[in-house]
């Protein structure tokens, strides 16, 4: 099975920023937007990640 | 604010037209493709996934579960955010096999027909429901806005429209394993139109709803029960399973299949879609809450699921209801359009093809697209109908739901597809027809029945799916275990599963080359199918239809079944060609093949890292080190097919590695194929010097052999042969060449002695010639004496230039070392010459440059220039010219003798310098002058070029040059310069 570095960094991050974030985004005096900056965190994670597997060749 | 459904008509109907002319537009090529075929548009056309259910029932699930509306866009981006672990290699296997839905893929990999068949069935009834769902969507947003119109004709109108757009643009060229340009941009637009749609619904809802973002934070802080409600977290499993459902989707909805794997152009676009599409979704589920909140704030009397399209009217903006209106209209058509091509490719390939297949004699590409457009057409009014019947109209959560939990029961299957190749086709029927029964009765049936099954059992939705899920997993697992896999299973489950670079090799095809491809294949097809096909394959594959390699003929028929099964499904697919182009011998399984395994490895480097990537490049080191190698090295894999072909062995046969990988020995061209077949098969593991003609030429070739034993372990599998072949051609010619040099010595000190001894009795015969010459005086007998003595000369003048020959190059330190100026030396020899009377008439001309002086022997210099011009003299015509020059080049002093003869012809060429070698008549030449100026120049230090344009026609003429190094005072040595003096 060939899973790249970047894709288990992707993995791993979200998995922490999800147990980190989900209190913040709950606290009821908190924006009501908490979870999009969240989600767009990742996003541009993974834009990062998925960068550098413009190289593979299927 | 209501609109009459004139003006609601011909918005839908512009709209309508637009997707037209933008799929019209695209595939007439007035839009240029680097727009059309740019990864945007393919990530844009992927948001066909947000349909209604993002579109209208995202407001009333986030008025019910809070952030838990966003479960289902979350399960869908988690799918593309890890795309590596499930979409990607899923995207390999359907390109390189053509397939073109979950039930090829399945069928394919499970090697069932009967799985292909379910799976259709299991979506087909998923997934109606979805498209009645987006019929009713938008009738029931026209039943909003225009509540006097008739809503069944408004989405008969809709329906008949959609149908059209399908038929045109998803099945316009017929063979249906192309990509439908003009429909991806259509749906790219779609998804354009239904994001700008909802942006602008949320900044209109911020903006007139709040007065603007600080706004909508001061009305949620006076609607406490709200706001906790929003953050309040999810009851237990809930949100998971849901998001779970949405991550199956990606792969297990039709549409999304489609979308995702038949549509793509470029593996890199999923790389793009892997971030850009949840940013899509993003986007698209960022507005939802504000719209919303302004919907709750104005007090709409709208059901929560159309407040999209009822903001407008609650805040008096025609402008806003329409945008809201045409978003909706976006959602619903591009679903419907994408969802029945889908569903049209697999009712075709698994419930109407396994049972009714056209015969030879039919168009079967023409039966197929009437075929496809005739189940288009059904699937949209059977939505229609399901749609229409029912009184109850449920709501949009309650049939989204039930669609998508049907195909959550595809998950195990897919999993197991990429990562456990033990998983089989008994294990994985077995779990699904469960797995699907139990979602039918506690899910499916109340639907469709109205009979709640759940209120009986203390159960709800969510349990139900788990259990369902659960069993299915446990019984594929179980069954998987217990039962045996079919060799045919296991050959695909390799295929299809990461981990594994195990192949079938297998060889000895009925068929020998593509024209008996095409004749096997007409039976089936027709003739002229059976040509398109076979012909699109080699296209495909660039192989020259002459090609007769075995591992060339495997790669087609790989090819072909690919090619057909987009054409007829992976199992008639597969059926077919096992049928018509069966394999004669088919090896153990478990044998590798090499091929495989290193374009595998070549396409997942980049994926390499660490221990692997060190053995990667160990791999290609030692790989590179053989080909590298100045020996041929040719290495045999079963059935003497060629695995390895080194460039040393390329540049000896004159074969490159091209074309003869993958052949078999018998392939290869004469001589090299029986040379190496003989040696293979003989005992002797060498052979020395064996000869060929190549070409009219003789190489000598030494060849070696080592056999590859099958190893004990089971890690080596393996078995061939490497042959070494050793070119010692040059080495044969050296040798060649130093056994006649030998031999000419050996005369040389012959001829040398026989001289010797012959220059005395000559001499003696000499002497009494001259006695009677002088003391007789009969005429006759003073003109035979006259006669005597002139053959005595000419025998003494041949013992002497034996004797020089003999003596030339082996004692240099009696030579005299003095300076010599060519001019004179040139013009001496032209005089000697000139003495001759018997000469013919020749035109000398000299263009020696004054001054020029050399180092060494003037009287061998003499003799060197007196041999070349009596050469040229001999072979020049009467009156023609000979030219003699001299000039300096560099520190060089270059002298040459120019004929006008007939040249030096080609074959003789490299043997004029040979002793005793001559063109003139026995009697006029000893064959030793050129011999003796080679001689002598060599060991004066010169170098001597003869250039002949013997192949000109006119004037052809030979021209030598001797070089010489120029003589200069300052450079020469302090002994050599006092004796020079």
């Amino acid at each position: 099975m060939y899973i790249t570095r970047s894709t288990l960094l992707l993995l791993m991050f979200s998995y922490l920023l999800f147990l980190i974030s989900v209190d913040w985004v709950s606290q009821t005096d908190g924006a009501w937007y908490r979870p999009f900056i969240i989600g767009l965190l990742i996003i541009l994670i993974a834009a990062f990640c998925h960068r550098e597997q413009n190289s593979d060749d299927l | 604010m209501t609109f009459d459904l004139s003006s609601l008509f011909i918005l839908g109907l512009c709209y309508m037209a637009m997707l037209f002319f933008i799929a019209l537009a695209t595939d007439r090529g007035w839009i240029p493709q680097r727009i059309t075929r740019h990864p945007v548009v393919y990530v844009l056309a992927l948001g066909v996934f947000a349909s209604v259910w993002s579109y209208y029932a995202a407001t009333a699930n986030a008025f019910r579960d809070g952030f838990g509306y966003l479960a289902p866009f979350i399960g869908i981006s988690l799918a593309f955010l890890f795309s590596p672990l499930m979409l990607r290699p899923i995207l390999e296997i359907t390109k390189s096999y053509q397939l073109s839905s979950l039930a090829d893929l399945l069928a394919f990999r499970y090697r069932s027909p009967a799985a292909g068949t379910i799976t259709t069935l299991v979506l087909l009834i998923g997934v109606i429901p979805l498209l009645s769902l987006q019929i009713q969507a938008v009738a029931n947003s026209v039943a909003l806005l225009a509540p006097d119109t008739s809503q069944t004709t408004l989405a008969i109108v809709f329906c008949s429209l959609i149908t059209l757009f399908a038929i045109f643009f998803g099945t316009g060229r017929g063979a249906g394993r192309e990509r439908h340009e003009g429909l991806v941009m259509a749906i790219a637009f779609d998804s354009v139109v239904k994001l700008l749609a909802l942006l602008a619904l949320g900044v209109f809802a911020i903006y007139q709803g709040f007065g603007g973002f600080s706004g909508v934070d001061d009305w949620l802080q006076t609607q406490p029960e709200l706001l906790a409600n929003i953050k309040q977290p999810d009851a237990p499993g809930s949100f998971h399973v849901t998001a779970l459902l949405f991550f199956t989707a990606a792969v297990a909805s039709p549409h999304m299949f489609y979308m995702i794997f038949n549509e793509n152009n470029d593996p890199k676009a999923l790389t793009l879609a892997s971030w850009a599409l949840p940013l899509y979704f993003l986007l698209l589920s960022a507005p939802v809450l504000p719209i919303l909140w302004a919907g709750l704030k104005v007090g709409s009397t709208a059901p929560l699921e159309f407040y999209p399209v009822s903001l407008g009217v609650d805040y008096g903006s025609e402008v806003m209801t329409l945008v809201g209106f045409l978003g909706g209209l976006s959602a619903a058509s591009g679903l419907i359009i994408v969802i029945t091509l889908a569903l049209s490719n697999m009712c075709l390939n698994h419930l109407i093809l396994p049972i009714y297949q056209p015969t030879a004699r039919n168009d079967i590409y023409r039966w197929l697209l009437w075929k496809r457009r005739a189940l288009i057409t059904a699937l949209i009014w059977i939505g229609f109908i399901f749609y229409f019947l029912p009184d109850d109209k449920l709501s949009i959560r309650a049939i989204g739901n039930v669609s998508y939990i049907a195909s959550l029961q595809f998950l195990p299957s897919i999993i197991a597809l990429l990562y456990w190749p033990r998983g089989n086709k008994k294990g994985f029927l077995t779990g699904l027809c469960v797995g699907v029964l139990i979602w039918f009765i506690f899910l499916m049936f109340p639907v469709l029945t109205g009979v709640n099954l759940l209120a009986v059992s203390d159960i709800n939705t969510r349990e139900i799916v788990a259990v369902s899920l659960a069993t299915n997993v446990i019984l594929f697992v179980a069954i998987s275990l217990w039962t045996r896999t079919s060799a045919e299973e296991r050959a695909s489950a390799d295929i299809c599963a990461l981990d594994t670079i195990r192949r079938r090799n297998r060889t000895g095809l009925v068929a020998k080359s593509p024209e008996e491809f095409i004749e096997k294949l007409t039976k089936p097809l027709g003739e002229r199918t059976a040509s398109r096909e076979v012909l699109q394959a080699l296209r495909d594959l660039k192989i020259d239809k002459q090609e007769k390699r075995p591992y060339a003929l495997r790669l087609l028929r790989g090819r072909l079944e690919a090619n057909l099964s987009g054409l007829l499904g992976p199992s008639i697919a597969h059926d077919l060609i096992d049928r018509f182009l069966p394999y004669t011998i088919e090896s153990e399984a478990g044998t590798t093949d090499v091929y495989v395994i290193e374009n595998r490895i070549e396409a997942y480097r980049s994926n390499l890292s660490g221990m692997a990537e060190d053995l990667d490049n160990l791999r290609r080191y030692h790989r590179q080190v053989l080909l590298e190698l100045p020996l041929g090295v040719c290495s045999l894999g079963e059935q003497n097919q060629i695995v390895m072909w080194n460039n040393a062995m390329a540049k000896l046969t004159g074969i490159s590695s091209q074309e003869v990988l993958g052949a078999q020995l018998n392939d290869i061209v004469e001589p090299w194929g029986t040379l190496i077949e003989g040696f293979t098969s003989g005992e002797a593991a060498h052979v020395h010097k064996r000869m060929l003609q190549v070409k009219n030429k003789r190489r000598y070739i030494s060849l070696h052999k080592a056999i590859i034993e099958k190893s004990a372990t089971h890690k080596i599998k393996q078995d061939g042969v490497v042959i070494l072949l050793e070119d010692l051609t040059e080495t044969e010619l050296l040798e060649e060449e130093l056994t006649h040099s030998e031999r000419l010595a050996s005369i040389g000190r012959l001829a040398a002695g026989v001289a010797h001894e012959i220059g005395n009795p000559i001499t003696g015969i000499a002497c009494l010639a001259q006695n009677i010459r002088d003391e007789t005086s009969n005429d006759e007998l003073r003109g035979m004496a006259r006669q005597i003595i002139e053959q005595t000369d000419r025998t003494s003048r041949i013992v002497q230039s034996l004797v020089n020959f003999a003596h030339s190059g082996s004692n240099k330190a009696d030579h005299n070392s003095e300076i010599v100026t060519v001019e004179e030396c040139v013009n001496e020899a032209i005089a000697l010459i000139s003495l001759d009377k018997k000469r013919k008439e020749i035109n000398y001309k000299v263009h020696c440059k004054a001054g020029l002086q050399i180092l060494g022997d003037s009287q061998r210099l003499l003799q060197v220039m007196v041999n070349l011009i009596n050469n040229a003299n001999d072979a020049s015509p009467s009156g023609s010219s000979i030219t003699i020059s001299s000039k300096l080049v560099s520190s060089s002093v270059q002298l040459s003798v120019t004929d006008e003869g007939s040249g030096i012809p080609e074959a003789i060429r490299d043997r004029i310098f040979d002793p005793f070698f001559t063109t003139k008549e026995p009697g006029e030449g000893t064959g030793l002058g050129l011999s003796l100026v080679y001689s002598i120049v060599e060991n004066l230090n010169g170098h001597i070029d003869i250039i002949s344009a013997s192949s000109r026609k006119e004037n052809p003429g030979t021209r030598v040059i001797l070089t010489f190094p120029c003589y200069d005072g300052a450079s020469l040595p302090a002994g050599e310069f006092s004796k020079a003096l």
